[in-house]
């Protein structure tokens, strides 16, 4: 059963703030992500999959997976001071990763791969308590070529289809976005004009129109990383998103969003 | 994709310099190596002198025309700045 759905920044500042970031943006995008845990505690989930793109963290080189399910007993990561330890939903896990490629997605597996800092960062602010078990599924969004949109939205569209028919309560988390180009020379000017126009078409419920952008859109605009959210989309469909917060820093268009699913 | 995107295909001879990078950004043990002695470390990972020498200055544009991955650049030198100067961060 899919109870509620989510799209959470990730922004690393978040988690830990150095000087050059506005500490009241901090703060108010905390406070977001404060009402993404409330609402997670009503939701009551059984367990929380999370569809974040791995920054090159678990995937190096050596394999560079389109879609991935991390199927294990927990998960661990570590960014600066902090160390994660998460359980994972094995049951769940596992059902995802072989109805997935009953479906036709040959996604890859992983029972070891550490865990990227977009998918704990998010869950480091919306975790309710006491934590649920978790189910990572990575999208690849920065080794070119990455999956196109369609795919991850036709994924998404799978991976709802599954998480409904399960006898858990799942709550689903798209982690990334917004507009962002770290490491290239457009960081300090993002496309923030972009995101907003795509929040209002999100808020109309149009977020399948985001299946039929292209790649190279997605690289153009900063917003590589809007695969996770298409993937979501897929799942939930064309319900109204309601936008809990759109936060623009200098380097950084932070969002945080809740599509209210209809549930029994 | 195209040429000029943004993140590009990396090309499989700057592997040994993304092999670096994402050492210098994920491996603590391998930022210390670099810290106490960069020549050697750089060497152990087998970059060429012209890679070693845009590495020490952490020259990105070209670190990426050589075909590193903007991102591990971003990342790397990110990790080797806080080593450098902690300065003032705050944990939340």
């Amino acid at each position: 059963m899919l109870v509620g759905a989510f799209a959470v920044a990730h922004t690393p500042q978040l988690l830990i703030r150095p000087e050059t970031e506005d500490r009241d943006l901090v703060l108010r995008v905390h406070a977001a992500m404060g009402r993404v845990k409330r609402r997670l505690q009503e939701l009551r989930p059984d367990a929380i999959a999370i569809v974040a793109g791995d920054h090159v963290e678990a995937f190096f080189l050596d394999a560079v997976p389109a879609l991935a399910v991390y199927v294990g007993r927990e998960c661990a990561g570590t960014f600066g001071p902090y160390r994660y330890r998460l359980d994972i939903h094995e049951p769940l896990a596992r059902a995802v990763v072989e109805q997935g490629i009953e479906r036709g997605f040959d996604l890859l597996y992983t029972q070891d791969a550490k865990l990227d800092y977009a998918f704990y960062v998010p869950l480091h602010f919306v975790m309710p308590e006491p934590a649920r078990p978790i189910v990572p599924l990575h999208v690849n969004v920065y080794l070119p070529p990455q999956p196109t949109p369609a795919r991850c939205h036709a994924w998404g569209a799978a991976l709802g289809e599954i998480l409904r028919a399960r006898p858990e309560r799942v709550a689903l988390i798209a982690s990334g976005g917004m507009s962002h180009f770290p490491g290239t020379d457009r960081y300090a000017s993002p496309e923030f004009d972009y995101d907003r126009a795509l929040l209002d078409l999100l808020r109309d419920g149009r977020g399948c129109d985001l299946a039929r952008v292209t790649g190279e859109e997605l690289d153009k605009r900063g917003n590589i990383e809007l695969r996770t959210w298409i993937t979501l989309l897929g799942a939930v469909g064309d319900v109204r998103a309601e936008v809990y917060c759109y936060e623009p820093s200098w380097h950084h268009g932070n969002a945080v969003v809740e599509w209210p699913l209809e549930t029994a | 994709m195209s040429e000029g995107a943004h993140y590009r295909f990396p090309p499989s001879e700057a592997y040994p310099l993304n092999r670096c990078l994402y050492a210098l950004k994920s491996d603590p043990a391998f930022i210390e190596r670099f810290l106490a002695d960069p020549v050697a470390a750089t060497l152990e990972m087998g970059l060429t002198e012209g890679e070693r020498a845009d590495l020490r200055r952490m020259d990105r544009d070209a670190l990426v025309a050589r075909g590193a991955h903007p991102y591990l650049v971003f990342m790397a030198g990110l990790r080797l700045k806080i080593a450098a100067e902690p300065g003032a961060l705050e944990y939340f």
